[in-house]
């Protein structure tokens, strides 16, 4: 086992870095004069791997859309009691969530420590799946998704997805369909588990009222050591063109609420951090709340102070979008593709670079303040292969030149796909 | 406990809660007002949201978010919320710890006078009056607000309820008031409100992090020192038991019903059987191992989501619940029939222990940040006493059994409302 310490001095944060035994990589973070402890533990695997192989294995495996999120769901039962029945013997509050690329189970508590940490490591490594529990299953979580069908925000952002993309799974909901969960069997779940539930495939991160001794001591005991396992993802080539560029749905509600996509295409499935850094930058340049646009959309009654810009990324798909509240949708695209037109021809002020960058050196600090922040970074950085402190590292060689350069590749009008909800 | 607090009266009927941490990255100073809820609503709920966008010192909108995103994007936000029958506004700021500020200019000091000046020092015209069309932005904004909230069916069929079981009390006015409320309001309406909200709300400022707590102080007792202060009290009326069960449906196109249960909580004050209850609350549909979830949800399949909420200061609990249509009988029962098993005492132990432990783990853990203690000391704006989590936490730990069962036994239910799926809109 190998334990390295991970220090950042003008931070002034640290965290221990764990290669386990077993294969799994351990974080451990811990926080001065903190109450609380969080531990998560999850696995490199969302919605978007629905098409898959691993070692050896000759041909790709398609499996039902909205099962890592199925599987989720399941994993917190055993054939005695569920993970809930335990946690509350304990007194942590525990939950879990499906992304668009990750699973993650976690916990906080701030006594009982270890006992809460013993059954988040035993039940994520117990699977118990019957055709039973997988019927009764597919009831509770078609409720869910039919709620989800009532919200407008939710709706409005998956409809974008669909607009933009043709082909990759980042297009499906991250719950899959009433139909298509239907398709899912015990079989398909212990597939799904045994190749993604493999400790090379997975990370563990505690932060807060914690030490690396009580964390291994429970681990030694409890982490089971499974052969490395290396996963191909199938990679769905997208064209640069977006399916249809307006999708609009009803709803009824009173002002309505867009999404505006703008499609970027790479034969590398993955951004660099640097790019993701640069991009939300430029994002917050030309539609922050110091923005130019953001002040005449607001004087144009076009938006209220809903309006945001975020950079969408991911394994195979990426995308900058704009969205908020508007009474009038297709202007405020307009008015977005004028002020974009309107930076690249006059260029970004220094005063606009330099609010840009310290507004984002006081969002990198803020991430070191919660637990729950600090352990969900740790799992995606990890996943992303870049250490934790690169962004706060990164940030002052950024330049108001790789904002500009950025501006011209990005950001092209016939690439964008705008989903309104009415 | 990972904090020191102290309490002090700056001003008549202002209580500054100092709370000295200095493990975070980030401080925080919050401004709350509370008032009467009542028929000023509107207009007070405007306030927050119009002194937070400009001040007399930076009355450009983006000349001040500027500022901001040059002390390394400080959050300043509005906010309006209910507590009992309070009405409470709240200004926010947020911002990095100033060690690590790359120049010498405090940030703290900076946040704290901004806060002070949208306070006391708005932006006015020469004669000393809001401008219009700062008015006019901020009542369009606050109608989209208010709209855009009750998009969320679960909050809307919550909203229908609490009109409906709570008609003939203040209770049921809604934080922002009403629509037509906000679009009659004009410059001096607002500008009264906000003469009357220096002179007469209760106010709590809370400061949290590794700051200098006494030139916040006297920056806020200067500030306070010019106004004419005549606090006004605040009272809540409680209905300890209800009378026959108030039933209404509506329809609406929606794809999935929501259920709300609401109940008195049999209590005459905030305080009353308070420990008591809450452990009943979280047993009965709290968490995950309650009865609502554990039997409702997963046993039965009966909705996703249903769970029971306390509202000490108002003396109530409100159980929602997301159910299939024709499931809508089914759950209602089996909401009530686990209701009348806590009654009976018809819970284990262990269910009980795990009630008390997740809710006093819970409560020593909202420390851990500038934001959860914030949450934690501003909601306790009308209580006469501030506590720590800690204290809370003790109480939960003292519960017993007998006490549990006492508590529900108290509980009536008052309304039962269905939001359908169907043809022909509820009012919007």
């Amino acid at each position: 086992m190998s334990t390295e310490i991970i220090k950042n001095e003008l931070l002034g944060e640290s965290y221990y870095s764990i290669d386990h035994p077993s294969g799994l990589k351990i974080f451990v973070y811990p926080k001065e004069n903190y109450e609380s402890s969080y531990a998560v533990f999850g696995t490199r695997y969302g919605s978007i791997d629905v098409c898959f192989r691993a070692d050896g294995q000759q041909d790709f495996i398609t499996v039902p859309e909205g099962i890592a999120h199925f599987l989720e769901h399941k994993l917190f039962e055993s054939e005695e009691l569920d993970a809930f029945a335990r946690y509350a013997k304990t007194g942590a509050s525990a939950n879990a969530y499906t992304s668009f690329d990750r699973t993650c189970y976690l916990f906080t508590c701030t006594g009982n420590f270890k006992d809460s940490f013993e059954i988040l490591l035993d039940f994520v490594q117990s699977p118990y799946f019957t055709e039973e529990t997988v019927a009764k299953e597919q009831g509770i979580i078609g409720q869910e998704l039919t709620m989800y069908k009532d919200i407008p925000e939710m709706e409005v952002f998956y409809n974008m997805l669909r607009a933009m993309y043709s082909v990759h799974p980042v297009r499906i909901d991250i719950g899959g369909t009433v139909e298509s969960i239907s398709e899912i069997t015990a079989q398909r779940l212990y597939d799904c588990y045994n190749t993604f539930y493999n400790p090379s495939n997975m990370a563990l991160a505690v932060a807060g009222n914690v030490t690396p001794e009580a964390v291994l001591e429970v681990a030694d005991r409890l982490l089971k050591s499974k052969e490395p396992v290396t996963i191909e993802r199938r990679f769905f080539p997208e064209p640069p063109q977006v399916c249809t560029d307006y999708t609009q749905q009803t709803f009824n509600i009173a002002t309505p609420l867009f999404s505006l996509g703008y499609k970027e295409t790479y034969s590398e499935p993955e951004r660099s951090l640097k790019e993701i850094m640069v991009t939300s930058m430029l994002l917050e340049i030309i539609a922050g709340n110091t923005s130019v646009l953001y002040e005449r959309l607001l004087k144009d009654e076009l938006i209220n102070t809903e309006f945001s810009a975020e950079y969408f990324t991911g394994y195979g798909y990426a995308a900058c979008i704009f969205s908020g509240e508007s009474s009038d949708p297709k202007r405020v695209r307009e008015c977005i593709n004028e002020e974009i037109a309107r930076l690249r021809r006059e260029g970004i002020t220094d005063e606009q670079f330099e609010v840009a960058r310290r507004k984002y050196y006081g969002r990198v600090i803020t991430c070191f303040n919660e637990v729950d922040d600090i352990a969900n970074s740790l799992i995606v950085s990890h996943f992303q292969k870049i250490p934790l402190f690169e962004e706060f590292d990164l940030l002052p060689g950024i330049t108001k030149s790789d904002i500009e350069a950025r501006l011209e590749a990005t950001l092209r009008e016939e690439y964008s796909s705008l989903s309104v909800v009415i | 406990m990972n904090y020191s607090f102290s309490v002090s009266e700056p001003a008549a009927g202002v209580r500054m809660c100092k709370i000295k941490a200095s493990q975070f990255k980030t401080a925080c100073i919050s401004v709350n007002l509370a008032l009467p809820l009542g028929e000023d609503a509107s207009a007070n709920a405007l306030l927050p949201y119009l002194l937070h966008r400009c001040t007399g010192k930076y009355p450009d909108m983006r000349a001040m978010n500027m500022r901001l995103g040059s002390l390394y994007g400080a959050d300043i936000s509005a906010s309006v919320g209910k507590i009992g029958e309070a009405q409470v506004l709240q200004m926010y700021a947020s911002f990095i710890d100033d060690r690590f500020a790359l120049d010498s200019e405090s940030v703290a000091k900076s946040c704290a006078d901004m806060l002070a000046d949208m306070l006391f020092e708005p932006k006015l015209d020469e004669n000393g009056r809001f401008f219009p069309e700062d008015i006019e932005r901020e009542k369009r904004m606050l109608s989209e607000l208010y709209q855009s909230e009750l998009n969320d069916k679960k909050v809307y069929a919550l909203r229908r309820c609490t009109e409906i079981m709570f008609a003939s009390e203040v209770y049921s006015v809604g934080k922002y008031g009403t629509l037509a409320d906000i679009q009659a309001l004009t410059p001096e309406k607002v500008y009264s409100a906000w003469r009357r909200v220096l002179e007469t709300a209760r106010v709590q400022i809370d400061v949290i992090g590794n700051v200098d707590f006494d030139s916040v102080e006297k920056l806020f007792s200067q500030r306070f020192s010019c106004i004419n202060r005549a606090p006004v009290e605040i009272k809540t009326q409680f209905i300890k038991t209800a009378g026959e069960p108030k039933r209404v449906r509506e329809p609406m196109d929606i794809k999935q019903g929501k259920l709300v249960i609401g109940m008195r909580a049999g209590t005459a004050s905030a305080q009353e059987s308070y420990p008591a209850l809450r452990v009943m609350c979280d047993l009965y549909g709290g968490s995950p191992h309650s009865k609502l979830f554990s039997v409702v949800r997963e046993k039965m399949s009966l909705c996703y989501y249903c769970s029971a909420r306390l509202t000490r200061q108002k003396g109530i609990i409100m159980i929602q619940s997301g159910v299939e249509c024709e499931n809508e009988e089914k759950a209602e029962k089996a909401i009530l029939e686990q209701l009348e098993l806590v009654r009976r005492g018809e819970f284990s132990d262990d269910d009980l222990k795990a009630s008390v432990d997740a809710l006093s783990d819970a409560f020593r853990g909202a420390s851990d940040s500038p934001d959860a203690i914030d949450a934690w000391f501003s909601t306790q704006i009308l209580d006469s006493q501030l506590r720590s989590g800690d204290d809370f936490a003790d109480e939960m730990e003292s519960v017993t059994r007998e006490q549990v069962v006492e508590a529900a036994n108290g509980v009536t239910l008052d309304t039962v409302y269905m939001l359908y799926s169907g043809e022909g809109e509820a009012e919007k």
